[in-house]
């Protein structure tokens, strides 16, 4: 793949691993330039039907101002482009939890991050790949100006007003779903506690049963307790200066303490001195 | 990327674990003589070798370790006995130890003493080889060549005659025979006693005396200049008194530091009659002194008790050194007690210049309460020094005199005698002498003051006695709550006249500052009255001066400064409240305050004699005693106003807000606590929220008067603002500056918990959303409040101030910690989020509560606050400590202001707190500050073992508080060790800039200079376009062109109108942005209060090349050499992302290239 692209009129620059560095200008007329660094998307072990083999462009190194319709656009040039998704480290996509609204999604990171791009074709995956590094992409342009500075915030700060009305009906819609489940929850734990009580017969079905599907999980800080309940007990149950030893051996443990003392304050002044905080002015 | 020359971070951790053992080094060259005693200089080596080699290296301490053997063989007599001591004796061996290391380093080298000897001699040998001179008469000065004489001749004419001779005797008198004499300063004192065939029996009288002795030194002078023995020479005067002249010499070369001798001259023991010398005689004549013939002659003269004792006091050092060597052959440990007493005085600056409680008077102090059995004879220095502080905390000598004398003989005065003479009576062995003639009543008061205050903190097991006693400087500038001083000192000749004190100004021979200080004591303790418990004073420090020039005036000295201790309750207080109109006392309160006086009339309708100062604000009421001070020495000691100078309001500058009347603050905070107070009861009484309200709790600095700038209601301009399309609340516009900043004020209000509450997060997230949007409607519908509902909080408009207010439910970080594990086991695990929260809605409002407590106990707690943190901010710490670190640092001032007072003003305060910040061993040390006296003795122990255990894994900057003993919560994330390093020796600096400033009345006050960054340290400055700075009026040094920023003037309306612009700052966002994206690569910091530059600092390892990693290249750019595939940081393109992130608010980016090269 590499090779094929050595024959290219304008270069494009690849790095061993084969990745390839775009160069990426805010502005046309911008001095610098940010390098992102493209790659096709290939994991073995990946299912995930939102980033297809084949047709998804891993990007590395996607400064903050790049959003993900930006990205869009810049990356339209290579072919129509199906679905952008932005995460702050590489790695699978993480979306186990059940859907939230907009208003109740924690706010992301503004720093750099990592780009899946999902084209429609494969053949734009390998034309963004061998796109040539002298030609920069711009983000910010005439007929696509991005918003960044004092701009951003203000609009930012007019679109953190969210309608009551609005408001209410996610919550409502969350918590309707929320009890859906809760009470799903219930139905299944109760058929579950059905099947292993006593049929006719007086026998119980054991089945292994689902991960954590006990009714109360035992938790940890019970468990401590039980521990803690047992060592009381047993201490309770000593004699204490019963037999002359032991007598001898408090003793003995209260001067081995001064002396332990004795030797800690030693020690701070030994350090005290080395420091010299002892000499008053 | 590298750095050009040794930059400051990278190094600042090494430098911070070396600085201990490299600075040693310094300071082993410079006092190389300390340091010689071999056989100590063994002893420590050993005891670092045999204890812990590895402590001393790392400066940390370690848990100690020790075997079974070790600790469980049995023990000796000799061990046992010495535990025993240690533990009951002492609080523990520490203090014990401590004490035996102090007294190490004050005493006196072997070397050190062989090398005073050996001056000695020689300067002794020199003195007897004084040439005889012919007599000519006592006013010729002829024959004196290279010197001048030390003595002020006025008047000029007096008869006898002089000449010089060789000296009678040479001996060694004072401390050093007596072997009490200590490190710094050493002083030997040699007396030379003149000659009898120099002396008349008539010269007690006019000065004649003091005049010859002036005269004999400069003769010794004279003749010491050509010794090759000597280094240099200088004429100086024992403890500021004139008449008494002291010959300063230093041996030569690099040896000249190490010692200086005092030569007094003196004269033969049986020279005068000690009866001469009754303090109720008369030894000047009004008409010598004055040169004016009085027609009728009085018929006695006023006594010169001064004089006299002056006079007195030069026959018996060799009595006084005899008596004291038989003490101190009798009791042991009377070397080091007196050596510690005297470390004690010099730390409280009481051991020098006129009227100071001097080493001889500490000896001799001790020799009273060894000869009144008042301590034991086998007693150690720590019971010495113990008692010693307990008899003056207990006795007071102006009232009580004590005297030394066992059976005076029958013309020695009574001690009644002598307390009718002078303000402070300790009297000598021989019964004649008064030893504390000088002293005023103030400074003894003083001393009552600091030995009383010693022992209070002494036995408290929770702090370190040892360093509050012994090692901690009281300098007057950080002791005292204000400070005056009273310059152009010739205005008090005035002085003396208007209060008609010749007799007294005969009495001093013409010493016009010290006859009149008691006077103005006297006059300033009467008119400040219950306003302060402490009034002291400077002791004018010795003049030194060179031999070939004149004794300098008594005008030339330095400014006298006084010092007052301040009663919070009444200190401040605009009304003077006399006594009832025709009472007797009347007339003399008519007489004290003069035409401020006034008849008035009360609400309880009596009509008395009142003052009333001006004064609205707390700020401006803190002058108030500035007002007595000047209206009094005005009106009753002739002095200028311009000669007073008031030290207790300048830093106040930097925190003023309010428009019309200038204030700090308190009156504002007030208001925003009132509006609070009435939102939480409107909270209490809404009805129809589906769970009650339990509690509602502040959480903001402004809620316990602890805001920097706290919010002032506002009016707010509608044209200038922007509309939001469906609430119509006002949003910023672009192309306009930024408008006004309102901080919304942080209020949890917690809900009752209850079964409905879901058990999982993001249903709880959900429901508080409901509870705001609940609320919202209600405090709209039942207040007419404009409320903004989201999903995080709900801001309220009420009053012209801002409030969010943030539902909370107890059980949620209990549910945000817990988690089922793959086995099905319900385990608590702490993560960031649970912990942000509970510090949120528990800490957070819990410490509010305490210190709004501790702002009604002490008032001045929150102006201090604010004094602390606006220096922080102003330094660009802001970030590191935080605003609720901050508080509590200061909080410990006053709940452990050992060895000061709690502060009473907003300077001292903040000195105090630059002294902490610097001087605290942060490594070694937790802080621990005991809000609500909740800790016990015990918890103490614990929190100190808890910390040495597991110190490593702990903040640099530690502080225990009775909620949070284990992980110091506030300073859990910031500051490090570096930027730590870097905050004390910052807060250090300021702190000496900030005290010179203040206390040099010469240079032009601008205490603006501690609160100005530098910032030549840092790489890139980020520069801001100032009208996007919304605070931008707050900055340190305030802009003169200030643009419209939508507010109004006029009266505010308590509810209603359109929602203003909450919480918007650009430059928090920009900082925002700016850490997330380059948080890895470079620190960044700012100054909240209206700075308008960010300066940025690279991290040191941000630049080594990385090999290429996928989660490794943010802002970074490629570079392929060979097959090898590394990253940079790509810094111009970093740069260019400044200016576009910041669009519109940066100004300039200005990277400091000269420290750091691409």
């Amino acid at each position: 793949m590499a090779a094929s692209k050595e024959k290219h009129a304008k270069q494009s620059c690849v790095i061993p691993g084969g990745f390839t560095v775009l160069c990426l200008k805010f502005k046309s007329d911008s001095p610098t330039h940010h390098q992102l660094i493209v790659k096709e998307h290939r994991v073995r072990a990946e299912k995930s039907t939102q980033r297809p083999l084949n047709r998804t462009l891993f990007v590395l190194n996607i400064p903050p101002y790049c959003s993900q319709n930006v990205l869009k656009e810049l990356f339209s040039r290579f072919g129509p482009v199906q679905s952008v998704e932005l995460c702050e480290k590489p790695g699978a996509s993480e979306s186990t939890e059940p859907k939230l609204s907009k208003y109740f999604t924690p706010a992301e990171k503004e720093g750099f991050k990592v780009g899946y791009v999902v084209f429609k074709n494969a053949s734009s995956v390998t034309a963004a790949a061998s796109h040539p590094h002298d030609e920069p992409l711009i983000v910010c342009t005439e007929e696509r100006p991005v918003r960044t500075g004092v701009q951003k915030w203000i609009h930012q700060y007019t679109h953190s007003f969210i309608p009551p009305d609005q408001l209410q009906e996610a919550v409502d819609s969350f918590m309707n779903d929320y009890d859906k489940r809760k009470e799903e929850e219930e139905e299944r734990q109760k058929r579950e506690a059905e099947e292993q009580a006593e049929d006719e017969e007086g026998w119980i079905k054991v089945t292994k049963g689902a991960k954590g599907a006990k009714a109360r999980p035992h938790s940890e800080a019970a468990n401590q307790r039980t521990l803690q309940k047992e060592s009381k007990k047993k201490r309770r149950k000593e004699l204490l200066n019963f037999y002359s030893w032991q007598h001898k051996n408090t003793q003995k443990q209260h001067i081995a303490e001064l002396r332990k003392k004795f030797e800690e304050d030693k020690q701070k002044i030994a350090l005290l001195r080395a420091q010299r905080k002892f000499r008053p002015y | 990327m590298k750095r050009k020359n040794s930059p400051l971070p990278e190094d600042l951790e090494n430098e911070m674990e070396e600085s201990g053992s490299s600075q040693d080094e310094g300071e082993e060259e410079v006092e190389k003589d300390r340091e010689t005693e071999e056989e100590n200089g063994k002893k420590r080596k050993r005891s670092k070798k045999t204890v812990t080699p590895v402590d001393s290296e790392d400066g940390v301490l370690r848990p100690i370790k020790l075997t079974r053997g070790e600790l469980y063989r049995p023990p000796t007599v000799e061990e046992l006995n010495q535990l025993k001591e240690a533990e009951s004796l002492f609080h523990c061996s520490l203090l014990k130890m401590q004490m035996e290391e102090l007294l190490k380093e004050v005493a006196l080298s072997e070397r050190r003493k062989k090398l005073v000897d050996s001056f000695v001699l020689q300067i002794t040998d020199v003195l007897h080889s004084v040439p005889h001179s012919p007599v000519v008469e006592l006013t010729d000065l002829s024959w004196l060549t290279d010197v001048q004489v030390p003595f002020l001749l006025v008047p000029k004419a007096v008869k006898g005659k002089f000449h010089m001779e060789p000296p009678a005797s040479v001996t060694l008198v004072g401390s050093y025979p007596l072997g009490t004499c200590i490190k710094p300063r050493v002083t030997v004192d040699l007396a030379v006693t003149i000659p009898s065939a120099i002396l008349h029996p008539m010269d007690a009288i006019n000065q004649r005396y003091p005049r010859k002795r002036a005269l004999y030194l400069a003769g010794l002078a004279q003749h010491l200049l050509s010794s090759p023995a000597v280094g240099t020479l200088r004429f100086s005067c024992l403890h500021g008194n004139r008449l008494r002249p002291l010959l300063l010499v230093t041996p030569p070369g690099k040896d000249s530091s190490s010692v200086t001798l005092r030569i007094h001259a003196i004269p033969p023991p049986d020279f005068l009659k000690p009866s001469r010398f009754h303090p109720q005689k008369n030894n000047i004549r009004k008409e010598w002194f004055t040169g004016m013939e009085e027609p009728e002659k009085e018929t006695s003269e006023t006594p010169t008790p001064h004089y006299n004792s002056t006079v007195l006091g030069d026959h018996l050092p060799q009595a006084h050194l005899q008596f004291l060597s038989a003490v101190r052959d009798q009791c042991p440990a009377f070397k080091d007690g007196v050596a510690l007493l005297k470390v004690w005085l010099r730390q409280r600056e009481l051991d020098q210049g006129t009227g100071c409680f001097s080493g001889f008077l500490a000896s001799m102090l001790l020799a009273y309460l060894l000869s009144t059995h008042r301590v034991g004879k086998s007693m150690n220095a720590y019971q010495l020094l113990r008692n010693a502080l307990h008899f003056l905390a207990s006795t007071d000598l102006t009232e009580n005199g004590i005297t030394l004398a066992k059976d005076p003989d029958s013309k020695a005065p009574s001690v009644a005698e002598f307390q009718a003479a002078f303000q402070v009576v300790f009297v000598d062995p021989s019964g004649h002498l008064n030893m504390c003639a000088d002293m005023t009543a103030c400074t003894y008061k003083q001393i009552q003051h600091e030995a009383s205050l010693s022992l209070q903190f002494w036995d408290d097991p929770t702090l370190n006695g040892f360093q509050a006693l012994l090692m901690t400087p009281k300098p007057l500038i950080r002791t005292y709550d204000n400070i005056f001083q009273l310059s152009g000192l010739v205005n008090l000749q005035a002085s003396c006249k208007k209060l008609k004190l010749l007799g007294e100004l005969m009495d001093h021979s013409g010493n016009y500052v010290v006859t009149v200080l008691p006077f103005l004591l006297s006059l300033l303790q009467r008119g400040l009255g219950e306003r302060i418990c402490l009034l002291t004073h400077s002791l004018p420090p010795d003049p030194e001066w060179p031999v070939d020039s004149e004794p300098p005036k008594h005008k030339d000295q330095a400014p006298l400064s006084f010092g007052l201790l301040l009663t919070p309750e009444h200190a401040h207080s605009v009304l003077e409240r006399g006594p009832p109109a025709d009472s007797p006392q009347a007339a003399e309160f008519r007489q004290l305050w003069g035409s401020r006086s006034e008849l008035r009339r009360f609400q309880d309708g009596a009509i008395t004699e009142a003052v009333l100062w001006s004064g609205v604000t707390a700020c401006q009421r803190r002058l108030v005693p500035l007002q007595i001070i000047t209206h009094l020495l005005q009106l009753h000691a002739d002095i200028p106003e311009s000669c007073v100078r008031f030290i207790g309001g300048e830093v106040d500058d930097v925190i003023r807000v309010g428009r019309e009347a200038p204030s700090t603050g308190e009156e504002e905070s007030l208001k925003v606590v009132q509006c609070y107070d009435d939102l939480s009861r409107k909270l209490w009484q809404l009805e129809d929220l589906p769970l009650s309200v339990t509690a509602v709790q502040g959480a903001h600095p402004a809620l316990r008067y602890t805001q920097v700038f706290p919010p002032v209601p506002l009016k707010l301009d509608y044209s200038f603002f922007g509309r939001e399309k469906t609430s119509r609340a006002l949003v910023p516009q672009q192309g306009k500056p930024c408008p006004v900043y309102i901080t919304p004020i942080k209020v949890i209000c917690h809900v009752e918990g209850s079964g409905k509450w879901p058990h999982d997060k993001q249903a709880i997230r959900h429901i508080k959303a409901a509870f705001h949007i609940r609320l919202a409607e209600l405090l709209s519908s039942q207040h007419k409040y404009t409320c903004k509902a989201s999903p995080t909080h709900l801001d309220v408009w009420k009053d012209g101030v801002a409030f969010r207010i943030q539902v909370a439910y107890h059980r949620e970080p209990q549910v945000l910690r817990e988690s089922v594990t793959a086995e099905g086991m319900l385990i608590h695990r702490d993560n960031p989020e649970a912990r942000a929260l509970e510090l949120e809605t528990q800490h957070r409002t819990h410490l509010t509560s305490t210190l709004h407590g501790l702002q009604q106990q002490y008032p001045c707690f929150g102006a201090v606050c604010r004094l602390a943190k606006r220096w922080l901010a102003a330094q660009l710490f802001s970030a590191d400590i935080g605003q609720d670190a901050a508080d509590i640092l200061v909080a410990s001032l006053f709940l452990q202001p050992a060895p000061y007072t709690p502060p009473s003003s907003p300077q001292v305060g903040l000195l105090r707190f630059l002294f902490l910040l610097s001087s605290f061993d942060w490594k070694n040390n937790p802080l621990v500050v005991n809000l609500g006296n909740k800790l016990t003795a015990a918890d103490y122990t614990e929190i100190k073992n808890n910390f040495a255990a597991s110190r490593d894994s702990l903040p640099i900057m530690f502080i225990a508080t009775p909620n949070d003993s284990k992980v110091s919560m506030w300073t859990r994330e910031a500051p490090s060790v570096q930027m730590l390093q870097r905050i004390v020796m910052v807060a250090a600096e300021s702190l000496r800039v900030l005290e010179a400033q203040l206390m040099d009345p010469s240079q032009t006050q601008d205490v603006r200079v501690a609160f100005r960054p530098p910032l030549d340290m840092y790489d890139v400055l980020i520069h801001l376009n100032s009208k996007q700075v919304p605070l931008i009026g707050k900055a340190v040094d305030r802009p003169r062109a200030t643009f419209y920023q939508g507010i109004k003037e006029g009266t505010v309306a308590s509810s209603g109108g359109a929602l203003p612009v909450i919480d918007y700052d650009p430059v928090k966002q920009y900082l925002t942005e700016l850490r997330d994206a380059f948080g890895e690569l470079a620190l960044f910091f700012y100054d909240p209060y209206g700075g308008s530059v960010i300066a940025v600092l690279w991290k040191p390892k941000a630049f080594e090349p990385k090999p290429f990693k996928t989660s490794l290249i943010n802002a970074r750019s490629v570079k392929v050499t060979d097959a090898e595939v590394s990253t940079v940081p790509n810094i111009e393109a970093i740069l260019e992302d400044f200016c576009i992130i910041g669009e519109g608010l940066v100004k300039k980016v200005e990277p400091r290239t000269e420290k750091w090269v691409v």
